[in-house]
């Protein structure tokens, strides 16, 4: 062996790593109507447990339908890379699962979508059978692109009531100030008060989106989306993280909560084994621990809305998270028609049911008469009324801004609970988005 | 099959031929190029193609939608600029630094140990052996639970590991990796130490023993000079691999806390398929390209592997 292979070897050893990229890189060029296959809609959805409802309602439009559904369930973890992928390519779905908002926002600039509004006026249904704040999600510049499929997932402040009795509390705090006496307590007590999946980052954020929502009310956040980066130096922006500082100061989530995951059963354990008092998380907390620990879900388990913050402008009622999933078509779609027809099943009385039964919580505005038949009526029935009763729905940070922001929001979030950088580390992170 | 039983113990390097017969006029028996050809093909397409492919889309714009749009050099000056950039390199070296420090001796020791023939040898070779065979995402997500602060095994030696925040700081992640880095590859360099240590003629050992020598001493001035080569093959694998060490990376810290064990291969990935920033990505992985060119071409060159003399000469 010489100089020369080996410094190929090297080379090619090295060069080997920048073949993924490439070969991500080899789609381009959007394609047109008729290269598309013959009788065929391609449905793309995020895959996971709810994939059996989509299926169903698939099953259910090709029974009449000339032209067939195909579902293809992308696993969740690569969802978004691969849709960004392929929906500029021949490849691309004719319709797809997303989240609203930042999610699709950049489909709609590059003119991939197609906007609903003329289906709309057609079948006033397709808009009026859900709830209008589920539904303004998906609406981007004054035109719809989304119609709401699976359940909503507002964040609420989960709490392990016998913990909680134990420490002297009687019930989920309402104000601000509650909390903070009530982190006391618990802390006094030898339990983390509140439990938190700090390296999943986003469980972090839940924080910051309605501690800003409750201080400063909605519009701070929309100016900031909207390009008016200097909200993020208002003062309500201050004292909102000058609140947020005040809570983690106090000890509220511990002092490992960055080595804590909610996603690999991390976080629902402290709170459900009562090492922990409550926890911030998505509606699908419920169902999390219904899997793990079922006697604790059905009986332990309590749940409230975030406290209200004195003297805060943001209406108590306003909710964060998921508002919902969307389902959205490709412009270059062959048989728009027929996609319309099939989103028409997403307000069906078959499509409630069958979400309500696996425990999702649809967005209709018919899904209270089939609350009944959910697997806690309870739980489903505060949540709904918490959304029907929402002035305002915020989107998670992270859905709401286009993807190439999360990194940045991600890494910010986190590094303020550590330490890492302090307000105005934050506010010049949130700037640069 | 006998002649294949008979070629006992190759030696290290995979060639005993020292000098092939380059100054002699002669070309009989050389293979020709077309010999080299399907090598050739496939370096170019999956090598040379995406590398230059890479390099056009680090002068452009491109979110995967649309087409690039060519930009000159900003991908470049915002590296340049970019903090989180250096920080990566700097974290980049340092792991590769920190795995060659605790691999290689490790590996030596045990792979010189399993190529004698003490009892049981053979079982224990196997047990080393097993975590080569996991995948790198399975060990991370087995360590990341082993790791748990509250339910692994920080939580019960508190004494030890104190509130267990070990992926929450930046030594903390960074040992972790190390650690999880160690207990991955060591077996797979152990096994590359152990075909060459069985290669070493046994008459150096006579001899030496002959002259009264010990076993530590017979290690120092047999086995260690007699592993150089192999020992540089192994480096450079870890140098390599350091530098494109990801999924336990993604899967263990996620490259936090903040940005502290985000190495430049992660950076790449995140620029390009989280933030769908594909200029930047490929920038970014130009340079990864360069740096390990370039610590790859400084270790053959300070170590002398491009002279290759075999280590048996004389014999």
């Amino acid at each position: 062996m010489n100089n020369r292979t080996w410094m190929s070897r090297s080379l090619a050893g090295t060069a080997v790593i920048t073949l993924g990229l490439t070969l991500a890189g080899c789609g381009g060029g959007g394609g047109d109507a008729s290269s598309r296959p013959e009788n065929e809609l391609h449905l793309a959805v995020y895959g996971d447990a709810s994939n059996k409802v989509e299926q169903a309602m698939v099953d259910k439009f090709n029974e009449t339908s000339d032209v067939k559904v195909v579902l293809d369930t992308i696993p969740g973890a690569d969802y978004q890379t691969k849709l960004q992928t392929i929906i500029d390519t021949d490849s691309a779905p004719d319709i797809f699962f997303n989240w609203g908002g930042g999610s699709i926002a950049n489909f709609v600039k590059a003119d991939l979508l197609l906007p609903l509004d003329d289906f709309i006026e057609e079948d006033p249904q397709l808009k009026d059978a859900f709830l209008p704040s589920v539904f303004d999600t998906a609406v981007v510049d004054d035109k719809s692109y989304g119609i709401p499929m699976r359940g909503t997932q507002p964040v609420m402040l989960f709490n392990n009531s016998e913990v909680l009795k134990k420490a002297g509390i009687d019930a989920p705090p309402a104000t601000w100030d509650e909390l903070l006496e009530d982190v006391k307590k618990l802390k006094a007590a030898g339990v983390t008060p509140i439990a938190l999946g700090g390296a999943d980052q986003w469980p972090t954020q839940m924080w910051f989106q309605y501690v800003f929502d409750r201080v400063a009310g909605e519009d701070l956040f929309q100016a900031a989306l909207d390009g008016d980066t200097s909200v993020w130096d208002s003062e309500e922006s201050h004292e909102a993280l000058g609140k947020l500082r005040e809570l983690i100061d106090a000890g509220a989530f511990g002092t490992n909560f960055d080595s804590v995951k909610f996603t690999d059963g991390g976080s629902p354990t402290l709170l459900s084994s009562g090492r922990a008092g409550f926890e911030l998380m998505g509606s699908w907390a419920y169902a999390t621990h219904l899997d793990a620990n079922p006697e604790f879900a059905e009986n332990v388990l309590g749940y409230s809305e975030f406290p209200a913050i004195e003297g805060g402008e943001g209406d108590p009622d306003n909710l964060a998270g998921n508002t919902n999933n969307f389902y959205s078509i490709t412009k270059d779609t062959r048989y728009p028609e027929e996609a319309a027809e099939f989103l028409k099943l997403m307000y069906s009385d078959e499509f409630v049911q069958e979400q309500i039964a696996i425990g999702n919580l649809p967005t209709t505005t018919n899904t209270e008469e089939f609350l009944d038949q959910a697997s806690n009526p309870e739980y489903a029935k505060y949540q709904f009324d918490l959304v029907k009763d929402a002035p305002h729905f915020q989107l998670s940070w992270d859905q709401a801004y286009p993807p190439e922001a999360t990194v940045t929001i991600h890494t910010a979030v986190a590094q303020f609970f550590s330490g890492q950088i302090d307000e105005d580390g934050f506010i010049k992170a949130m700037q640069s988005l | 099959m006998t002649t294949l039983a008979t070629r006992r113990r190759p030696a290290p390097g995979g060639s005993t031929v020292s000098r092939p017969a380059r100054s002699g006029a002669s070309s009989v028996g050389r293979p020709g190029f077309a010999w080299a050809l399907p090598a050739t093909i496939f370096f170019a397409l999956f090598a040379l193609v995406p590398l230059a492919a890479v390099a056009v889309l680090s002068f452009t714009s491109w979110s995967g939608l649309g087409d690039p749009e060519f930009v000159g050099l900003d991908n470049w000056k915002t590296l340049i600029a970019d903090p989180v950039m250096l920080k990566s390199l700097w974290l980049s070296l340092l792991f590769i630094v920190l795995g060659v420090v605790t691999q290689t001796p490790l590996s030596i020791l045990l792979g010189v140990w399993a190529a004698g023939n003490q009892r049981n040898r053979a079982v224990l070779s196997a047990i080393y052996f097993i975590p080569l065979l996991l995948s790198s995402a399975a060990i991370s997500v087995l360590w990341r639970a082993l790791l748990d602060p509250n339910f692994g095994i920080p939580g019960q030696l508190s004494w030890l590991f104190g509130d267990g925040n070990l992926l929450g700081t930046q030594t903390g992640a960074i040992g972790v990796l190390i650690f999880v880095g160690m207990w991955q590859f060591t077996p797979f360099h152990t096994l590359i130490y152990q075909g060459a240590a069985k290669g070493i003629p046994p008459v150096l050992y006579q001899a030496a023993a002959i002259d009264g020598a010990g076993m530590v001493r017979q290690f120092f001035s047999i086995t260690l000079p007699q592993l150089r080569n192999t020992a540089i093959t192994s480096i450079i694998l870890m140098v390599v691999g350091g530098l494109t060490t990801f999924e336990t990376v993604l899967i263990l810290t996620n490259g936090g806390p903040g940005t502290d064990t985000t190495i430049t291969a992660f950076y790449m990935y995140q620029q390009a398929f989280r933030s769908f920033d594909f200029g930047v990505g490929s920038a970014i992985a130009l340079v990864l390209v360069v740096v390990a060119t370039a610590i790859s071409l400084v270790v053959v060159k300070v170590s002398g592997y491009d002279k290759m003399n075999s280590s048996l000469e004389g014999l």
